[in-house]
């Protein structure tokens, strides 16, 4: 596949798409101005290739860390409005909501992204938008350098830290939390059924008793391994 | 004597638990109270070190107070140990830890004083918030325990149990205690006033909390036998632990929400700290001067006459010298920077102030924490809650007290956050396992995972593997006492700080009483844990420089801090073998106060707190008996 090839549909370009971003700003209620920066198209780099549609690159990053991160897309972009044709996921609108901790993640990832690894990760989500299941084989059949960004990629989306991907190569753990609001965001406590330590929202008592509530699934259930 | 810039009736070094409450006691007499802070001010509230605390890579007691962990404690003007200074390569490295524990004599081998302490107003707040009271063997274990032991180390305080009951009352009130007074009364424990209710009802368990107390009552006299108890083992219990966080809201503070981070920071203040009295006193009038270094008592005709102090700035570095004139003066800056304070102004006496015994600096004492951790054969959903709700507290005294160490044995439910190695504990270590192929935690060799090494995992696998394994964890520690030894020693380094100021030199050891009581405690861990069907995963690092071995025990042994600074002017009625009466009044100065865990004795297995605060109150008393013959 050509990577090189130009965006192709001007109209969707920076601005367009920055008042995209305004507009879902206002409804969401609150933003940061950065949030507008994170989620601008990634012309001119290698993966700027994306015909189908301003957020494909976002999408394809949702479904990416769908695949690697075992939690779905809905939870990881809570305000995801999906297109209705399946086969179209990628034209879907990835929604902004008030934590909107997807778009620092991008913006993150595409900042440290040493060997160029990203854009190629992006595509094997792209070339398989409609067979999910095989991402993360693609993935582990990709290069190194793709493999370990994979493991950074998890990481920052478990802990909110960001392990440098040769430090992982290396066996080095030398994390450094991305920002406050990326530790309050770390999957795996909500995967172990807990919460960030120093960031609850539950109430007096709660630990007397047992998390799993029936009503609302959680995002992983110990007793049905 | 540099220019005095202040007077005032009572003069306070420090503004830690026992500081503020004696100046806010103090202030609502009318009397005339400063406060000498070396750390920063109260900050008008605590967001600032919640984003430190969220930001920081290592969640260590430390992380959301500055001065930054990385600076070298020679260029800082008020200096502290932290967790990350105490590994093998650091902990007497004097350019990375703030605490010199080089020893220079060749003839004893130290180890190292594993707990940390703060420098900052109120910044206690990284207590872990329990609050239980000492026993009355505690306050007289040689009466007890000694008898034809001639070398017995211990002391026996000055003052009992019942004289100090009362004024547990009033601690448990101003800091504000959650507990159940009938499930308290075990080991000797009563209260002074009838049909006593603590200030709320207790803190409910945690799953954990419940799940030791059915493995508990398994337990059978046959196999407890090692532990020496007279007491019946079925009496043995699980009981809620008390403690200064509010089960509902009290004194215009919230019930806690069980942030799970109590230790270092609560996000609420559901747990009482420091700051919330040093708010009253400065309310009614207490001057609070932060960034005020006391580095000098001065004596005169035997009574204290004032305190020199070095206010600094933070940002220009400029620094003036000050001093204070009171009519009574109190330090209260913990077993550490007390001595260090009293040591430092030998410019009238050569050996310190308030040290004619020679005690000052001498028997510092902790609670050696024995850490274990497992997994549970289902899940317990820790990293929920209070960092700890309950604890065993029933072999905290008995006959064997005379033999070997006693302990109170804490349920964690923070689980293996502290335990395992790798950068910022559980579940970081263990998340990090699974993704990068790596076996810190110990969970990825298991039977149940079969990974080739520097493999990972992606996706469902991955949820399902980390959730069944973190929900599972858990620790127990055990709070071992520790016996008193003058050789265990705070004085004077050679190395300064940025205001060029000895920083503290420290020596440190346990005693063979002390190992006995650890010794036991590995045993009942293993009793413990087969009672739970866990598999343990406690490990002591080769590299850990507390480590022992002991003859019988396959495994080395070791010891953690658990910042309880104590002993190091301890009290006593006799002025050669201790420093303070039972006032806290020294006995040498009779102007001068000496308060906090510092005076402790000896130092039984609970958690110093709530006694030093009595003490406090009780030395507050004293002080306004007194302050009219000052005139």
């Amino acid at each position: 596949m050509d990577h090189r090839r130009k965006r192709n549909a001007e109209g969707a370009g920076p601005l367009a798409q920055a008042g995209e971003v305004s507009r879902r700003a206002m409804v969401a209620g609150t933003v940061a101005m950065t949030a507008v920066a994170a989620v601008l198209p990634l012309a001119d780099t290698a993966y700027a290739e994306n015909a189908e549609g301003p957020d494909a690159d976002m999408m394809a990053f949702l479904l990416l860390s769908e695949a690697l991160t075992g939690v779905s897309r809905q939870t990881l972009a809570p305000e995801l409005v999906e297109s209705k044709n399946k086969s179209d996921i990628l034209n879907s609108d990835p929604g902004v909501d008030p934590i909107n901790i997807k778009d620092e993640y991008f913006a993150w990832i595409k900042a440290n992204d040493a060997t160029s690894s990203f854009g190629k990760l992006l595509q094997i989500a792209k070339d398989n938008h409609q067979s999910l299941a095989n991402i993360v084989p693609s993935v582990n059949d990709s290069a190194d350098d793709m493999k370990f960004l994979a493991r950074s990629i998890v990481l920052l989306w478990y802990l909110g830290s960001w392990y440098k991907p040769d430090d992982l190569k290396n066996k080095i753990a030398k994390p450094q939390v991305v920002s406050p609001k990326a530790y309050t965001q770390g999957l795996v406590w909500q995967i172990a059924g807990a919460h960030p330590m120093g960031y609850s929202n539950l109430q007096f008592g709660y630990w007397s008793r047992d998390p799993r509530d029936p009503n609302r699934p959680a995002l992983f259930d110990p007793a049905k391994t | 004597m540099a220019d005095t810039c202040i007077t005032c009736d009572v003069a306070i070094v420090g503004s830690g638990f026992a500081g503020s409450l004696i100046a806010n006691q103090l202030s609502k007499k009318g009397i005339k109270v400063v406060i000498l802070e070396a750390g920063p001010g109260i900050q008008p509230n605590i967001n600032d070190a919640m984003a430190r605390f969220y930001a920081a890579s290592a969640k260590v007691p430390e992380s959301p107070y500055p001065p930054d962990l990385a600076d070298d404690p020679a260029t800082v003007r008020v200096g502290r140990p932290t967790a990350l200074t105490l590994s093998q390569s650091t902990w007497q490295n004097t350019s990375v830890a703030y605490l010199d524990q080089n020893t220079d004599d060749p003839n004893r081998k130290t180890r190292p004083f594993k707990s940390t302490y703060e420098r900052l107003a109120g910044g206690t707040s990284h207590w872990m918030g329990l609050t239980p009271r000492l026993v009355p063997n505690d306050f007289q274990m040689k009466k007890a325990y000694g008898a034809g032991q001639p070398d017995f180390p211990f002391l026996d305080w000055p003052i009992s149990y019942d004289t100090v009951s009362p004024w547990y009352e009033k601690a448990e009130a101003e800091l504000g205690v959650s507990a159940d007074a009938d499930e308290q009364r075990f080991a000797g424990i009563t209260f002074s006033t009838p049909n006593y209710a603590y200030p709320m009802p207790r803190i409910p368990p945690s799953l954990f909390d419940q799940r030791v107390g059915k493995a508990v009552a398994q337990l059978t006299e046959a196999e407890t036998q090692f532990l020496g108890t007279a007491a019946p083992v079925t009496g043995l219990r699980v009981r809620s632990l008390p403690a200064a966080r509010n089960s509902q809201p009290y004194r215009n503070r919230r019930a806690c929400a069980g942030n799970t981070s109590c230790i270092p920071i609560c996000p609420i203040q559901a747990k009482y700290d420091a700051t919330i009295t040093l708010n009253e006193a400065t309310n009614n009038g207490v001057q609070l001067i932060d960034h005020a270094v006391a580095s000098e008592l001065l004596v005169e005709n035997g009574s204290i006459s004032g305190i020199n102090y070095i206010k600094y700035d933070e940002k220009s570095g400029s620094r003036v010298d000050c001093a204070i004139k009171a009519k009574v003066y109190v330090v209260a800056a913990n077993g550490i920077e007390t001595p260090r304070l009293l040591l430092m102004s030998r410019n009238q006496i050569a050996t310190g102030i308030a040290n004619s015994s020679d005690m000052v600096g001498r028997n510092l004492m902790d609670h050696p924490q024995y850490l274990t951790w497992g997994l549970l054969p289902d899940p317990v959903f820790p990293y929920r809650g209070p960092l700890v709700t309950s604890a065993i507290g029933d072999l905290c005294d008995g006959a064997f007290r005379s033999q070997r160490a006693a302990f109170r044995i804490s349920l964690g439910n923070e689980a293996w956050s502290a335990t395992v190695g790798g950068t910022g504990g559980d579940p970081q270590t263990t998340t990090l396992d699974f993704i990068n192929g790596l076996n810190a935690s110990g969970l990825n060799k298991k039977d149940f995972t079969q990974l080739a090494d520097n493999s990972a995992l992606f996706g469902v696998d991955l949820t399902k593997t980390l959730g069944g394994l973190i929900s599972r964890q858990f620790r127990i520690a055990f709070s071992v006492e520790q016996s008193p030894d003058p050789d265990n020693r705070v004085t004077l380094s050679s190395v300064k700080d940025a205001l060029n100021l000895p920083r503290p030199r420290i020596a440190y050891d346990i005693s063979d009483y002390t190992k006995r009581g650890i010794v036991t405690a590995f045993r009942m861990k293993e009793l413990i844990f087969s009672k739970l069907g866990a598999i343990d995963f406690t490990k002591v690092a080769e590299t850990d420089p507390g480590k022992f071995n002991v003859d019988g025990i396959e495994v080395p042994l070791t010891y953690g801090g658990a910042g309880h600074i104590m002993g190091t002017y301890r009290m006593g009625d006799d002025p050669k073998t201790s420093v303070v009466n039972s006032w806290l009044q020294s006995h040498d100065h009779p102007n001068l106060y000496l308060v906090g865990s510092g005076t402790f004795p000896s130092v039984g297995t609970a958690n110093p707190t709530l006694t030093l605060s009595a003490l406090a109150l009780r030395t507050t008393d004293k002080i306004v008996d007194v302050l009219p013959s000052y005139q």
